[in-house]
């Protein structure tokens, strides 16, 4: 008897569950075309999907597989900054797509699995579409990285200087040389005006596109749901399988011989300075004792509590060490709008004629003035590296050299 | 010598090279040149055609022919009779104009070269500073009542007196370098007076009205190409606006600047453009203002980026979103908890610049300290340097093992994937919320010399970059040669010649002695 009470039940719930799924099935209805749409146009001009491709992809058509593929193609070569051709083959657009894929940490092996002619996968595609808009940001990387190019990038310190004032956002406060220009000839800036404005439209997509997320992603879910009853989720074994993969397979990725060469430098950088640093200790504390041991009597009290202050202080001085091995957050990358801005902020900013829109991501200089410092120093470093590993080479060939002596200079 | 293909690839690689640094120099020239020509006179070419051209100027304008120096005169000839129209009617409207009335008569300015394909709109970017040059005599400069005052018939009063106010706030609203300069400029105006943006505002109606085929409403008075100038420098500011908004009342459509005339060939008796003014960059930069549909189009655009960077993310579509996300990594491959390939980049990254860091330190420690503190700072010192290396190495060593781990799981990629890390690396852990993806990107700098420093730097550095790549691709195509074969007769002077490249950048040779015995 409970057993049926419980079957009844079961069954109601899976009726409601049911009822749910079909609900949101129709709930979608007006808003899931438009955030479509706006997610579409949010896209970069040339990489832009019809709606209707991400419509059939959902249903795994093959026929938008294909697109899927450049879709995916294009976006991902924007981010990677390299170059791509409309005419660069399927093959090639699918090998890169599983690799960008696979280097942002993407570990669905389906779509490591799909046919290397484009033929199929595009609601997997979709998916993976859907993962890239969140996990690196997608939307937001296209964005910035295609911004339009207002502002100058290049030494251009004296027209800063001179258009000082003029410019109608505070926050930049002076004209670009492009500006400059603009006004002297504006004939030749047409191109940089429809840039401007279809940017905008792209914003405006953007931000309609944030107003209707809820329900894409409900959307996605409903795929998961479809690939989940389809059976889809049971590749436990074929992990492993993957996993059974040959060692030596680091030799066909340039990308990752690039890296472990890198490592490498760094590891022999790392441990010339550790081998160094272990004679300096040894060294310091052998002149430290001694010099204690003398005055150990005289010292000892007034010592403790100047040692302490110095430890302090050694612990303030390297501080900033432990940040050092820690990647930079938030690190400026890409192209940045060169400013003038004089160290006295007093002037035309306090006047509060506009809100000045405080950019947060604003960069000095001369902080990049010192990080470029440290890079050439660890670049001249390398290159002598280099050098004296040619030296040594070059030294045993000289040995072979029959009836030559050579100095070296 | 070098056998034949190892040569060749070698001379390939050098040879991009140097492709490289010539594009990159042909760059740079050609932006230098464009700023040269920003700083120079903006209207060297206007001055040069009824002179003599002065030697300072970079432009390449053609001397004018005869044909539109003849059409010069026609146009002088009737701008001259309509401004005697003008001052009979409009000495009145003048005199009510109040305090800065007196600034607006009077002027002298030079007829500007009509750019017709220039819609007036752009004559409005036009920065109301033309240096007046009194005292010239070119037969383009006329005395002539302030250009405002041609717009009096149409326009009303209060509308000039928008632009008065509109003066102030502007001036007050440009820094204290700039206000020196107004004031200095008022003071070189050569009619004594100083000049304001009204003046310069409705020199641009002025224009405006000159064009008839664009602005029929504000034309009739001025049938010709008439474009006369006002002198003085200008709190451009607001008076261009309001003057814009003027001439859109005026049911002139506003085509943009970008609108092209049929006339563009006969307004080449104008110039090349309707200069922004004349003089320097130098003089009258401040008061320069950006083209109208320029200025909304930028300011609409960066509304725009700041809506958007301010722009979070709904609750509902974080919850939607993350319950997708969950979802779908419960299907990754167990590796997902190690970090992916892209974080093991940018992890990597952060690592490279440590070794420089950590000599920095190390260097600036003091050999041998004199008192017991200093003895005692430099063991502490070191010793905690230490601990960072140690760590670091930890570090390294963890990354290693990610990426072996990570690379069992590489797709097949062959050679084409080629250039595939990506140029500007997504940071760590940067998802779609971080509202720093969208911010205005900016680099400040505040002298000159960091300017130069920071330039210095760049050039540097990426000379290095090129010369390490180099250095590698030397080393694997030389090297080799000369530690394959037995060594050949001649071969102590491919020697020398790899030797000198590849351990002393080409600039030193080693000497090679013949070590003949001598008995």
């Amino acid at each position: 008897m409970r057993g049926q009470h419980r079957e009844q039940h079961r069954e109601q719930h899976r009726e409601q569950h049911r009822e749910q799924h079909r609900e949101q099935h129709r709930q979608p209805g007006r808003a899931l075309p438009a955030a479509v749409g706006a997610l579409c146009r949010a896209l970069p001009p040339r990489a832009r999907p019809a709606p209707d491709t991400l419509r059939r992809a959902r249903f795994d058509r093959p026929q938008a597989s294909l697109d899927f593929w450049k879709l995916l193609y294009v976006l991902l070569k924007q981010i990677h900054g390299g170059r791509w051709t409309e005419s660069d083959a399927i093959g090639a657009q699918v090998r890169f797509v599983k690799w960008a894929l696979w280097y942002h940490g993407y570990g669905r092996p389906q779509l490591q699995r799909l046919p290397a002619d484009g033929s199929a996968g595009s609601r997997e595609l979709l998916l993976a579409f859907s993962w890239l808009l969140h996990s690196p940001g997608l939307l937001e990387q296209l964005l910035a990285r295609s911004r339009v190019q207002t502002g100058d990038e290049t030494s251009v310190c004296t027209i800063h200087l001179f258009t000082s004032g003029s410019h109608v956002d505070q926050n930049l406060g002076h004209f670009s040389v492009t500006e400059t220009d603009l006004i002297r000839q504006p004939e030749n800036y047409k191109q940089l005006l429809q840039l401007l404005e279809s940017e905008t439209t792209r914003l405006e997509a953007f931000l309609e596109w944030k107003q209707l997320e809820p329900v894409y992603w409900q959307w996605m879910e409903t795929v998961l749901d479809n690939m989940a009853e389809e059976g889809d989720m049971c590749e436990s074994q074929d992990v492993h399988v993957e996993k059974r993969r040959l060692p030596e397979v680091t030799s066909c990725c340039p990308w990752a011989d690039k890296l472990t060469g890198q490592m490498d430098r760094l590891s022999r950088d790392l441990m010339a300075l550790q081998e160094q640093l272990h004679q300096l200790v040894a060294q310091r504390k052998a002149a430290w004792w001694q010099k204690v041991a003398t005055r150990e009597e005289l010292q000892k009290e007034r010592f403790s509590a100047t040692a302490r202050k110095i430890e302090e202080s050694i612990e303030l001085k390297l501080g900033g060490l432990t940040s050092l091995c820690a990647p930079k957050k938030n690190k400026m990358h890409g192209l940045c709008r060169l400013v003038l801005r004089s160290k006295h902020p007093a002037g035309k900013m306090s006047l509060g004629r506009c809100v000045s829109k405080e950019a947060a991501a604003a960069v000095s200089a001369a902080e990049v003035i010192t990080e470029l410092q440290v890079r050439e120093a660890s670049l001249q470093r390398e290159l002598q590296q280099l050098r004296q590993q040619c030296r040594h080479r070059l030294d045993r060939i000289a040995e072979g050299l029959e009836g030559v002596i050579c100095i070296s200079p | 010598m070098l056998p034949a293909g190892c040569g060749r690839r070698a001379a390939a690689a050098l040879r991009a090279a140097l492709g490289e640094g010539a594009e990159r120099r042909r760059e740079l020239e050609r932006r230098a040149a464009r700023s040269r020509a920003l700083l120079g006179r903006w209207d060297d070419e206007e001055e040069e055609r009824p002179q003599p051209q002065s030697g300072s100027s970079t432009e390449h304008e053609d001397r004018p022919s005869p044909k539109e120096l003849e059409e010069l005169e026609l146009l002088n000839r009737a701008l001259e009779k309509a401004l005697k129209v003008r001052k009979s009617i409009l000495k009145t409207p003048l005199e009510t104009q109040g305090a800065t009335g007196q600034k607006w008569a009077g002027e002298s300015h030079a007829p500007k070269k009509a750019e017709e394909q220039q819609v007036p709109v752009s004559v409005e970017d036009v920065p109301e500073c033309r240096k007046v040059r009194a005292g010239s005599k070119k037969p383009l400069l006329l005395k002539k009542p302030s250009p405002y005052q041609l717009r009096a018939p149409y326009r009303t009063d209060p509308d000039v007196k928008k632009l008065q106010r509109k003066v102030p706030a502007r001036c007050v609203s440009q820094g204290p370098r700039t206000a020196g300069k107004i004031s200095s400029k008022g003071m070189t105006s050569k009619q004594g007076r100083s000049h304001r943006t009204a003046a310069g505002a409705s020199g641009r109606e002025v224009c405006a009205a000159a064009e008839p085929q664009e602005t029929p409403g504000l034309s009739e008075s001025a049938p010709n190409e008439q474009q006369s100038f006002s002198g003085g420098d200008s709190a451009a500011g607001k008076n261009s606006l309001a003057t814009d908004k003027q001439l859109h009342d005026a049911g002139k459509k506003s085509s943009g600047f970008l609108a092209e005339s049929s006339k563009k060939d006969t307004a080449g008796a104008w110039g090349r453009s309707i200069s922004p003014g004349t003089g320097t960059l130098q003089e009258k930069g401040c008061q320069l203002k950006l083209p109208l549909p320029y200025r909304k189009a930028y300011s609409r655009n960066s509304r725009a980026w700041e809506r958007c960077r301010l722009c979070q993310t709904s609750a509902d579509a974080t919850a939607a979103r993350t319950r997708f996300m969950e979802r779908i990594q419960t299907t990754f491959c167990s590796l997902k908890l190690s970090p992916s390939p892209a974080e093991i980049e940018e992890e990597l990254r952060g690592l490279q610049d440590v070794p420089s860091r950590l000599r920095q330190y190390v260097e600036a420690e003091p050999a041998d300290p004199s008192t017991l503190q200093g003895e005692y700072e430099s063991l502490l010192t070191l010793e905690g340097l230490q601990t960072t290396v140690s760590q670091c190495l930890q570090k390294l060593q963890l990354l290693r093992e990610a990426l072996e781990s990570q690379l069992r799981l590489c797709p097949d990629c062959t050679g084409d994937v080629g250039s595939c890390s990506p140029a500007c690396v997504p940071v760590r852990g940067q998802t779609c919320d971080s509202p720093d993806m969208l911010a205005v990107p900016l680099l400040c700098y505040s002298s000159l010399q960091e300017l130069r420093d920071l330039f210095a730097l760049k050039l540097q550095v990426s000379m290095l970059h090129q010369e390490i790549a180099l250095q590698k691709v030397m080393m694997a195509e030389l090297l080799p040669v000369l530690e394959a074969t037995p060594l050949l007769k001649g071969s102590a002077g491919l020697f020398r010649a790899i030797q000198s490249q590849l351990c002393e950048g080409g600039r030193r040779f080693p000497v090679l002695v013949r070590d003949e015995l001598l008995d």
